[in-house]
């Protein structure tokens, strides 16, 4: 049998592959690829180390179980583990029917802070990107956007059960779940330009600066 | 009409899963014949997706991975995590006697009778345990075939039973799809016995929880990566 680390070098979907062909080295690497992303937003959501590890654990086992059925041109891998991760933590949620408070997370500390590789020196280069561009994008949203966006995203909240929590007309908050994510992708779109820009050769200050 | 008028305003709420189950079932009943709006809501999902990666970054212990090879070897989870609800409450039991297994002993596993079972193409039922049995429908009302997707309460599990459906050469199969946002799944390849009842445990890569519908259709032989023959059955499986 191979050892993990001859996995490393293999891209997601071949990972995949090799899970439905019930290699177990191929589960762990995908493990060691994506346990933070899935952990931190099961955290997220049921704000609680213990049930946030035991959703990890079912998200991989679910890979493990049902590997055969992932078709790459539906989604990433990675979107994958969170469309699982996040279902699944939700759905917790409400059969405890007790939401966790979501001011427990700052969330107005979700602002753009480039991680150095010392803060983070196992996530993959691209799994960093994203989550810098995600958070850039959700910085420059309004304050009122970024909380509606948050209570349906991460407490899985409809729009009638966030009107009464913010104790808004439903209008307004669907006028601000729609401008919000409509706004996301349009900034998202703008951070992706930027990084591809900054990326050229030209541009060394800006990748010699994260370094 | 509803289904004739685009639904791009309620979208957004749409892809981020915060719309009433009435409303999103209208979306997703529009969806299916709509590729504008089909387009828009694939867009504003994957926006939406990307939202994981807002979580503040966490590490879990590092004996959870550990944890994830031992519940692999240790007889591929037959433990289930205790986040989640009891799975396979019996689907799992019944599935080894597909070959043999008569409609009548399936309907007796699920606690309803023959009665019940005459009356399933006008109702949906639900078990003690929150399993659903969910009624299809033929494409063609002259047509005798019926069946019922039986879904587990967590979504996890799922088996599919019909009746009235003539084998086919063996150069074709029947195909099932699970539909999401008007996008196809394959979630099963069957054939059907000369008494013309054929079942099959249902695979898809999400919860069937997450599926607004099935169809059937006739496909070569090893299933095809999208629907190309015509729809022999199929319905909603949520409520409209």
């Amino acid at each position: 049998m191979k050892s993990t680390s001859d996995y490393t070098q293999y891209a997601d979907e071949h990972l995949i592959r090799l899970i439905a062909r019930s290699q177990e080295a191929a589960l762990v690497e995908l493990y060691d690829r994506y346990n933070r992303l899935v952990f931190s937003l099961a955290l997220s959501i049921v704000n609680d180390r213990a049930t946030a590890e035991e959703i990890t654990l079912d998200v991989f086992m679910r890979v493990w179980q049902k590997a055969d059925t992932y078709r790459a041109d539906q989604a990433r891998v990675s979107t994958w583990l969170t469309h699982i991760a996040r279902h699944h933590a939700i759905d917790i949620l409400r059969r405890r029917s007790v939401r966790p408070d979501h001011a427990a997370v700052n969330w107005e500390d979700v602002t753009f802070k480039p991680q150095s590789p010392e803060q983070d020196p196992q996530e993959v280069v691209e799994l960093s990107l994203r989550r810098e561009r995600v958070h850039a994008a959700l910085a420059r949203l309004p304050a009122d956007q970024k909380q509606a966006l948050i209570l349906a995203y991460f407490a899985g909240h409809t729009q009638s059960q966030i009107a009464e929590i913010l104790k808004q007309p439903l209008g307004t908050i669907k006028t601000r779940l729609r401008l919000a994510l409509q706004k996301l992708r349009q900034f998202l779109a703008e951070e992706q330009a930027s990084h591809e820009k900054s990326a050229e050769p030209h541009s060394a200050y800006n990748m010699t600066e994260e370094e | 009409m509803f289904e004739d008028t685009h639904v791009l305003d309620v979208l957004p709420a749409y892809a981020l899963g915060s719309l009433e189950t009435e409303e999103a079932g209208r979306v997703e009943a529009h969806l299916l014949s709509c590729s504008i709006c089909r387009s828009e809501a694939d867009s504003l999902r994957a926006v939406a997706e990307e939202l994981a990666f807002a979580a503040p970054l966490a590490a879990p212990s590092p004996e959870l991975r550990g944890r994830l090879v031992q519940r692999v070897r240790s007889g591929r989870s037959q433990q289930p995590a205790a986040a989640l609800a009891p799975k396979r409450p019996f689907i799992e039991r019944l599935l080894p006697a597909w070959g043999v297994v008569s409609l009548f002993l399936i309907v007796a596993l699920v606690g309803f009778n023959f009665i019940l079972w005459q009356r399933l193409d006008q109702l949906e039922f639900t078990t003690a345990a929150g399993m659903r049995a969910v009624p299809l429908s033929p494409a063609d009302s002259a047509s005798p075939a019926t069946g019922f997707v039986l879904i587990s309460a967590d979504g996890e599990d799922g088996a599919l039973v019909v009746d009235g459906l003539a084998p086919l050469g063996e150069d074709r199969q029947y195909q099932l799809w699970l539909i999401r946002n008007g996008q196809r799944t394959s979630g099963a390849l069957f054939s059907t016995d000369e008494k013309n009842y054929g079942g099959t445990r249902i695979r898809a890569p999400l919860s069937l929880l997450e599926y607004s519908a099935v169809e059937i259709t006739i496909e070569p032989a090893g299933g095809s990566p999208e629907p190309t023959g015509a729809e022999v059955l199929g319905g909603p499986l949520r409520k409209p």
